[in-house]
This record gives C-alpha cells, sequence and structure tokens, in this order.
C-alpha cells in the first residue's frame, strides 16, 4: 500500500465546500483533523485527504452581555478560553484533551466532561453551526440566540456525527459569567455502596454543586471528588453539605487539588488497554462500577455521579481485555444503558471494534448519512452507525 | 374513512360534519378541516394507521391539546388528524433516575402535579401548561418562563418511541443521559410531527429548588425595563426567570386577574431566582439595587406563595386576557440578541402604528424571546388580519435581521413557513429537507410545515439577508 495522503487547510467555509465538492466528484475519501487529540475515535482507516480546520480559528463574534460566543471551528479550547476571560466569562463545557482540544472537535466527538448536569452538554451549548457538506454547499443552522425552533435543529445531528455528515466550520455556543467563587473536596471510602450513596446525595442536594466524580484506580479505595462554583453563599452552602453527607458515612475528606482534572484526564491516559465509556441510568451505576472493579482487567474508573456516563479503563492480556470490555458494554445495555470501545491500543483495534452492537435507530441514521454523503467520502468506517 | 373504521373500529375514528369541525382550528389563526379524526389508544393503533395512511397515500397531522401557535395541528393538506387524548397516561415515575415515561396526550401541568410529592418537577412551563400535552411541547420544543436557567424541552427529553411514516415502530434513546450514534432524539424533538409521530417520551426530572424569590418591578418606558436585563445578566445574575409586559398588556392583565401590577407604569418586569436559600437574599437585594438605579418606580417582592401565585397568574394568564382589549389577536414569536430589545421594541410599536394597529408585549426579556401580540376585530373585515400579518411580518424580518430567529418557542407550522427563507438560504432549507426525506420518504408526515410550499408561499420571494 502505497497511499499518498494529500493535506489540506482551507481558510474559510466556501474554500472548505469546493474541497468536498471536488473530493465528492474524485471519490476520494476526507478525514476531518482538528487538533488530532481524539483521533483513536471509531474506526476508520485510510483516507485520501485529511481537512485540518487549523485555518478556521479565532473568535469571530462576542457580545458579552448576549451571553453567546461565535468561534472558527479550529479554534482551541484553551485559546477560546483565555479570550472568554478577559471579558470575565467562560464556556460551561470541560471536556477531556483541554489543553490541545478544538472547539469542532469537541463538537463532532460530543465530548462532554463532568459539568454536564450543572450546565448541560455540548447538545445543550451549542446553539448555531456552518457547515459544509460534501455536495459543496454550505449550510446554517441555528443561530446566535439563545431560543430558536425555526426548522429542524441540524446541531443536534451534528453532535456527536463524527465528521460523518459535513466539516463544521463555525459554532456558536452560550457562554457564563465566570463564578465568583470555588471551593471542592475529595473523600475517600472503603466500600463503593458508601461512595455512590454520599454522591447521589450531593447531585441532588439543594445547593448544586458543579462536578461530582467517583473513581477507583488500583488503590484500595473508592474517591468522591467535588466541586462547587457560584456565589459565595451558594458554595459554602453546597460543599458544607457536602462535607455532612461524607462524615454521616464515615469517609474522610480531603482538599481536591487537581483530582478532578486527573480524573477527567483519564481518555489521555489510556493508552494502552481498552477504555469503555458507558452511559447508564443513574441509579444503574453503582452497580455497574462495583462489577466493573471486580474485573480482572480492571485498571481504573470514573463515573459521573450526576450523568451516569462512566469511563473503565481495562489492561491486561489482550483476550482478557477482549473479553472484560464486552461484558461492561453488555452490562449496560442490560440497564437501558449504552456504551462504546473509546479507546484501545493500536493492535486491539481489528479485534475490538468501537460498537460491537448498533445503536437503536441505526437504519435512521445510515439514511441520514446517505443524504448528506451519498459518496461516502466523510471519515469512511469511522461509525458503524453511518 | 370505512378503511379506518374496518382497521380500528367505530369509537377511534370520528367522521361526522360536527366531529371534524371541532378539529379545524387550534392556537393560531389558521383553520382546515380534516377528512377524518383519528383516537388511538396504544402505539400498535398509531402503527396500524400510519401503515394504512402510508398504503394508501394520506397525510397525518398529529394533534395534542390543539393549543399550538403556528398551526402546527391544522390539516392545511387534509388527511387525517391523530389526536393523542387517550393516550394520556403517565407510565413510570422512577425517582432514583430521576425520569418519567409518559404517553403524548399527558397534559403538561399534570406531570408536574404528579411528581411534586416525590419534591420534583418537569422544567418546561410553556403558558399552556394548563392544557398543552408533553406530546405538543415535544412536537414543538416548548419553552416557557422558566427556561431561561433550565433550558427548553429538547434539554428535557432523554428518549422517545416514534412511529414512522410506514408504521415503523423505534425506540430512541431513553433513561440515560445520551446514546451512541447521532442523536436522533434531539433531531425528532422541535420537528414539529413532519418526521414521525412520538408515542412515548422519556423526560427529566428535576429536584424543586429549595426556594425562590419573585420580584416585580414598574418601570416608566420599557427601555429602562429592557436595560435592567442586560444589567442584570452581565452582573452574573442568571434568573430562573425574566419576564416583560408593558403598559397595555399590564392593564388588560389587571382587569383580568388582578395581580396587582401597577397601571400606569410604561414597563413591567417579572423577575425570579431559584435555589438554594443562602444566597438567595442577596441575589434578591442585587437585583432590587439595579432596578433602583434602572429608575423603577416601583419595586415589590412577593412575601408568600400566594403573592408570588398572584404576580404569575397575571403573566400566564396574559394572552387570555387580550380578549379585553380586541376581539382577535396574532402574535408573534421572534427572538433577538437580548442586548437588542430596546430598539426592537421601538420598531414593533412603529409596526403596529404603520398598520393602525394596537400592539401588547408580554414576552421572555431573559431569552430575548418577544411575544408582540398585534391586536385586530376580524369583524370589521378580512383586511383586519392582512394588516395584523404584514405588521407582524415586519417585526419578524427586524428580528433576523438582529441576529435572531422568527421563532423562538412556538414553532414555524403553517404560519411562517413562507418566512422561512428571511432567515435560512436554500442551501440551509436543502440541509433541512435532506433529514425530512430521509426519515419521511413519502412525505405524509404533517405536510405543508416548516417549509416553503410553492402553492402557500408564491407572494413570498425574500432576498435572504443574512450571513
Amino acid at each position: 500500500m502505497t497511499a499518498t495522503v494529500t493535506r489540506t487547510s482551507p481558510g474559510d467555509a466556501t474554500e472548505c465546500s469546493q474541497i468536498l465538492a471536488q473530493a465528492t466528484a474524485d471519490r476520494r475519501t476526507v478525514r476531518i483533523q482538528g487538533s488530532g487529540t481524539k483521533s483513536y475515535l471509531g474506526d476508520v482507516g485510510t483516507t485520501d485527504i485529511e481537512l485540518g480546520t487549523e485555518r478556521v480559528a479565532g473568535v469571530i463574534d462576542h457580545v458579552p452581555a448576549d451571553l453567546t460566543v461565535t468561534v472558527g471551528a479550529g479554534t482551541r479550547m484553551a485559546d477560546l478560553k483565555v479570550a472568554l476571560e478577559r471579558a470575565g466569562q467562560f464556556l460551561p463545557l470541560d471536556p477531556p484533551h483541554a489543553d490541545e482540544a478544538t472547539v469542532g472537535g469537541v463538537i463532532a466527538a460530543n465530548s462532554n466532561g463532568f459539568w454536564r448536569a450543572r450546565y448541560g452538554g455540548v447538545r445543550d451549548l451549542l446553539i448555531g453551526t456552518r457547515t459544509a457538506l460534501a455536495d459543496g454547499t454550505v449550510a446554517r443552522a441555528g443561530g446566535r440566540v439563545v431560543k430558536n425552533v425555526a426548522g429542524y435543529d441540524l446541531d443536534k445531528l451534528l453532535v456527536g456525527s463524527l465528521g460523518t455528515l459535513g466539516v463544521i466550520v463555525e459554532a456558536t455556543l452560550k457562554v457564563l459569567p465566570l463564578p465568583e467563587t470555588s471551593d471542592g473536596l475529595v473523600a475517600r471510602f472503603e466500600r463503593p455502596d458508601e461512595a455512590f450513596a454520599v454522591a447521589h446525595a450531593i447531585v441532588r442536594a439543594a445547593a448544586r454543586v458543579e462536578a461530582c466524580v467517583i473513581d477507583r484506580t488500583d488503590e484500595s479505595f473508592w474517591r468522591v471528588a467535588v466541586q462547587a462554583r457560584g456565589s459565595g453563599p451558594t458554595v459554602m452552602r453546597a460543599i458544607s453539605d457536602a462535607r455532612r453527607e461524607v462524615a454521616a458515612r464515615h469517609g474522610d475528606a480531603a482538599e481536591l487539588a487537581d483530582v478532578l482534572d486527573r480524573m477527567r484526564e483519564l481518555p489521555a491516559r489510556a493508552t494502552d488497554g481498552a477504555l469503555v465509556k458507558v452511559s447508564l441510568p443513574v441509579a444503574a451505576s453503582a452497580a455497574f462500577a462495583e462489577n466493573a472493579a471486580r474485573l480482572e482487567s480492571f485498571a481504573a474508573l470514573a463515573v459521573d455521579a450526576a450523568s451516569g456516563v462512566a469511563r473503565v479503563h481495562l489492561t491486561n492480556e489482550d483476550d482478557a481485555v477482549i473479553r472484560d470490555a464486552e461484558a461492561l458494554l453488555l452490562a449496560a445495555r442490560m440497564v437501558g444503558g449504552s456504551g462504546r470501545i473509546e479507546r484501545r491500543a493500536e493492535r486491539l483495534r481489528s479485534r475490538l471494534l468501537t460498537w460491537p452492537n448498533r445503536p437503536n435507530g441505526d437504519f435512521l441514521m445510515r439514511r441520514i448519512k446517505e443524504a448528506f454523503d451519498p459518496a461516502g467520502i466523510l471519515e469512511p468506517g469511522r461509525s458503524a452507525f453511518a | 374513512m370505512h378503511g379506518l373504521v374496518a382497521l380500528l373500529g367505530p369509537a377511534k375514528v370520528l367522521g361526522t360534519h360536527d366531529d371534524l369541525l371541532l378539529y379545524e382550528y387550534d392556537g393560531a389563526v389558521d383553520t382546515a378541516t380534516p377528512d377524518a379524526v383519528v383516537l388511538p389508544e396504544s402505539t400498535a393503533d398509531v402503527s396500524a394507521l400510519a401503515r394504512f395512511c402510508h398504503e394508501h397515500a394520506v397525510p397525518i397531522v398529529p394533534r395534542g391539546a390543539g393549543t399550538g401557535l403556528s398551526g402546527g395541528a391544522i390539516p392545511v393538506e387534509g388527511g387525517v388528524v391523530v389526536s393523542f387524548a387517550r393516550m394520556a397516561r403517565i407510565l413510570e415515575i422512577d425517582v432514583p433516575n430521576l425520569r418519567a415515561v409518559v404517553q403524548p396526550g399527558v397534559i403538561n401541568l399534570h406531570l408536574s402535579t404528579a411528581v411534586a410529592p416525590h419534591g420534583l418537577y418537569f422544567v418546561p412551563d410553556p403558558s399552556s401548561q394548563k392544557a398543552c400535552t408533553l406530546g405538543g411541547n415535544v412536537a414543538e420544543n416548548s419553552g416557557g418562563p422558566h427556561t431561561l436557567a433550565y433550558g427548553v424541552t429538547t434539554n428535557h427529553v432523554t428518549g422517545i418511541e416514534i412511529v414512522l411514516s410506514d408504521g415503523t415502530v423505534v425506540r430512541l434513546g431513553g433513561k440515560a443521559a445520551e446514546d451512541e450514534g447521532y442523536d436522533l432524539v434531539g433531531t425528532f424533538v422541535g420537528s414539529e410531527g413532519t418526521l414521525g409521530l412520538v408515542t412515548e417520551i422519556t423526560v427529566k426530572l428535576t429536584p424543586l429548588p429549595e426556594d425562590k424569590r419573585t420580584l416585580m418591578a414598574a418601570f416608566p418606558t420599557m427601555d429602562e425595563a429592557s436595560e435592567t436585563v442586560s444589567a442584570i445578566i452581565a452582573a452574573g445574575i442568571v434568573p430562573s426567570a425574566i419576564e416583560m409586559m408593558d403598559q397595555l398588556a399590564a392593564q388588560a392583565v389587571e382587569a383580568a386577574v388582578h395581580a396587582g401590577y401597577p397601571l400606569d407604569a410604561g414597563g413591567i418586569l417579572l423577575v425570579e431566582v431559584d435555589g438554594p436559600r443562602d444566597g438567595l437574599d442577596e441575589a434578591r437585594a442585587r437585583i432590587e439595587a439595579i432596578c433602583r438605579q434602572h429608575a423603577a418606580s416601583e419595586v415589590r417582592v412577593a412575601t408568600s406563595a400566594l403573592e408570588r401565585e398572584r404576580l404569575w397568574a397575571g403573566r400566564k394568564g396574559a394572552f387570555a386576557a387580550m380578549g379585553r382589549l380586541s376581539p382577535d389577536y396574532y402574535v408573534q414569536d421572534g427572538v433577538i440578541p437580548r442586548t437588542r430589545l430596546p430598539d426592537i421594541l421601538r420598531l414593533v410599536k412603529d409596526a403596529g402604528a404603520r398598520h393602525r394597529l394596537r400592539v401588547a408585549n408580554v414576552f421572555h426579556a431573559g431569552d430575548g424571546n418577544l411575544h408582540p401580540l398585534i391586536l385586530f376585530d376580524s369583524r370589521l373585515g378580512p383586511d383586519e388580519l392582512e394588516r395584523a400579518k404584514a405588521a407582524g411580518l415586519e417585526i419578524l424580518t427586524a428580528c433576523v435581521e438582529a441576529g435572531g430567529s422568527i421563532t423562538g418557542e412556538h414553532g414555524v407550522g403553517m404560519e411562517k413557513n413562507c418566512y422561512m427563507p428571511l432567515q435560512f438560504q436554500s442551501s440551509d432549507l436543502a440541509a433541512m429537507r435532506r433529514v425530512k426525506d430521509a426519515l419521511d420518504p413519502p412525505g405524509l408526515m404533517n405536510p405543508g410545515k416548516i417549509f416553503p410550499t410553492p402553492s402557500r408561499c408564491r407572494e413570498f420571494a425574500f432576498a435572504s439577508t443574512t450571513r
């Protein structure tokens, strides 16, 4: 195989759409790249063209009083953070790979962190897009206002589409004023049921926390990390309520330090073995985590207590990793959840598909894919559902 | 008609002239008579009906309570209206998972009432919540006053069961926060019944806030009220609701509801903050100070649940109170970036004056979601409605030019489908059309809605000003 990959980086939506129109005409496949932090997602092989978004970057419009910002899709989250901080605001989204990830990549991968229950996820914060389509047209969806029901919500289709429907060129997102103050804690528990009981009490308390995550590494205890941000009195109340819950179950609380950041970056560290991501009904997450921790290949897990999204890292001999990963996906389905193999060692790619099972409604997803990219040039093989 | 009766039995099919007349209108101004009305009692009924209609190429138009404000439930191209009045059960209240599973005919407020004993509620609260159905809310992606901090319907739906136009039943999403693949749930919410029929809905339930503070502030003019909205947001406060009302609306509301609004104020704001008790009084004091800085002549804080309900009763009863001012009204639903409120509100007033019509304003100021109520009297001739629509179009054009939208929560329906090219270029609409054709290939689901139709939209040739 001597495939030559053409690298291209369009400077605007029109250029981008022309590249796609030509690729469609030539039947050449296209891979889209932001900064490449999540290139492990999906089942993609080699493609003819690599389309980088680095030249469609930067803040296009930011009206602080409207609490919205419009950016080029290639804008790095870290750069956007700095720009917004100058106006005393922030994008309430804390995806992994935060140093490098681009806004477009975060949208295409539906990459959420731990703040979802408090502020909403990518799908809740995205209010407008401009997307270059495979036929060379550019489609705008949504707008720059926070409420908008004119026509279909194509923004939703793009969130998590992994580039299979088009190249997101521009995005408008909701932003918020920076919170006044912040506080947090991390507590340790012997038993998972205690950790989950505390975490679930904390996320339902009157003073809402920003993040509440349960994790377990190969050490012999379960941790609950809690962070609250907001006005002084609400943060104080949230953390004192959390301390009371921890004490009631005999956990010992310590300084949060960078614990949440470490938990969030589990996908970045999981370069070996397999990383399984599941989304569960929250009440099912405690039993799921307890069983996961008993698996032979278990290495680490982190569960967002409020949303029921869990990641389990498995390391072992290949056969054991594959068996345990598939068992976890099955367990998620059994309780009404779903999941994917989010990351796996390169050598496991052919043996461990991202989606061993197809999602509900996959035939409708394929029809949509067909309608937007009939020649199948965009991210071929990236997703089983498309 | 006979085929439908044979398929579903006579008890589920209405076809007499008198029966059909009851289904020819909704909360908006357009009407059309259906060929038949079907009242399914199960997903199986809906699926059988869809198969039948598919076979005979008959359009299907879903209908909840008929409170919609864009003609969404009107069978503009004929066919069968499907009323979900008999699929109105709450199937499950799942407290540990903070979810409820409901049939589409469940009334919005009934769900919140049913889960209140568990300390929970369903956040979206359209003003019609005593009557409107959750199926209708899903179709229109409905909002309400309290969506400013907590989001609209799409932010609170995690699963749906749908019946496609060929009768296929598909379950999408569930009780978990997300599902794999394209977000089809998010695509169906707000699709106005044009992609399929929703037969079951899984919604998020939210813990009731520990406490609330509700303020009513009166201002000399709408400008000062508008500037106050921006100032509150700029101060870093995100209230759960900021509603605005002009003098004409306040006078109508006072006559009907006696909410205690001052009659001499040019603009009135209703602001609510909720959350943990700690910090609420501080937030209230900051909002009060901002109101005073912007020349508020009066700031009243509700001191009891009863007083709060009274203040809200005025807001929620505002549309109904318009009957005191005028026999008919035409309500628009444009959205603008909230910083543009003062100039667009002046433009709304001018548009009314130009068409010799009075306009009352009652709206979700925090979201920038306008609701100009254009008052007219159809007894004076067809020209009245025409002038109201012309004024409405001028207002929507201004909203789009300000970077906004022609509809924030009422939907496009058959009322604004001809206006879609104001906001979207042909390539944008073509992308939406691909979704429509992929999910409803025969085009039988609620035809004549959302997309401009050549027959009805001939007179509207807009040069798109956006982008």
